[in-house]
């Protein structure tokens, strides 16, 4: 568990968690990225960009 | 191996990369390009000791320099900077299959909204804009009428980034409510899938059903040359069936709508290759091809760093 940096709700995580990944809080809806997993933290996941894509 | 993977967002298809590679007790350095300083001169320290490095970046626009850098300091790099580069601009996309001979939708490119608009009229209603860089199906349009095209044009020559007065006008393929995505290898297929819609809009980031699909040997040759006329690498190249006569088959609606669950006897002319793309999503082809993508991934990475750790031994 982690709280979402947007409304402090505990985000839950699952357990093969990457940095660099991105979860969703489920309370809020925010978009979050891990920054790190030891311990877990979390920080607002960037806005899309127009060049995102394959 | 130490292998390296360039990112900026670990999304489901690197986590599946991740865990083949650790599966297999490869090192694994995780690079993270936004936090990175590429010097012209000395490799970042996490460049060290790469024995190859696999581009992930979610970024086109970092994909072309990382990947550039990566040359630079004499690390392999999948895909290189030259497929990335061709891949990343729709232009030079259409430029390269048409000069290896692929069929590919007829394209004209024009530098304001004028010629723009004598493009669009050449065409004809409909057809279609597209940026020249970006991916997901945004910023289309399909442009059904002068008065619609006036509008987008206007819009994208005041609103837009200078990447937007590249107007790349399209012909519209009146495809059969799906295309075809094609993972490959080098030219070799790995998986491939339909993504279906009844949207004219059938990228599965786009919400496209996604159903298997098995390529005939036409399909076949057209991925193997479409991916040497990018330069080759881990690609994923977009098919479209051409000359579909909706008349004799069955798919359904009007719309042309159908999961593509059957390889289906052949109602078209012949396929079109629309797009080649570089840095390759492929979470979907794994769910629905049965397809062990990123174990064949991996096992083409392993092939490719152990050839140029050959070269380099041999050199």
């Amino acid at each position: 568990m982690a709280d979402c940096i947007e409304c402090g709700a505990e985000v839950s995580l699952h357990d093969s968690l990457e940095v660099g990944e991105i979860v969703d809080c489920a309370t809020c809806g925010a978009e979050l990225e891990v920054i790190d997993i030891d311990p877990v933290e979390l920080d607002s996941a960037p806005e899309l960009e127009e060049d995102w894509g394959e | 191996m130490n292998i390296g993977l360039l990112y900026s967002r670990i999304r489901k298809d690197e986590k599946l990369l991740l865990s083949e590679l650790r599966e297999r007790d490869h090192d694994v350095t995780k690079i993270d390009v936004r936090k990175q300083q590429f010097s012209i001169s000395e490799p970042p320290e996490a460049f060290d000791e790469l024995d190859i490095v696999v581009d992930r970046c979610l970024a086109t626009s970092r994909s072309v320099y990382a990947t550039k850098f990566a040359q630079a300091y004499d690390v392999p790099v999948v895909n290189g900077p030259d497929v990335a580069e061709t891949c990343a601009d729709k232009v030079k996309n259409s430029l390269a299959l048409v000069e290896a001979g692929v069929p590919t939708p007829d394209t004209d490119v024009a530098f304001t909204k004028d010629a723009a608009l004598d493009a669009i009229e050449d065409f004809g209603y409909p057809c279609v804009l597209k940026p020249v860089v970006g991916s997901w199906g945004r910023l289309m349009a399909k442009i059904d009428s002068r008065d619609a095209a006036e509008a987008i044009l206007e819009h994208k020559a005041t609103l837009g980034h200078y990447e937007h007065k590249i107007f790349y006008v399209q012909e519209f393929v009146d495809k059969p409510g799906r295309d075809i995505r094609v993972l490959a290898v080098d030219g070799e297929p790995v998986a491939a899938m339909v993504r279906s819609s009844d949207h004219w809009l059938t990228n599965a980031a786009k919400g496209a059903e996604t159903d298997t699909f098995e390529l005939d040997d036409r399909a076949l040759e057209l991925v193997e040359r479409a991916s040497a006329a990018v330069g080759g690498g881990l690609l994923g190249i977009d098919l479209m069936e051409t000359g579909y006569d909706d008349s004799e088959a069955d798919h359904g609606e009007a719309s042309g709508q159908t999961s593509g669950d059957e390889p289906r006897a052949r109602d078209f002319e012949d396929y079109t290759v629309h797009e080649v793309n570089h840095t390759v999503e492929f979470k979907a082809l794994n769910d629905v091809s049965g397809v062990d993508v990123p174990g064949v991934v991996v096992d083409w990475l392993e092939s490719k760093a152990q050839s140029h750790s050959d070269a380099e031994t041999t050199a």
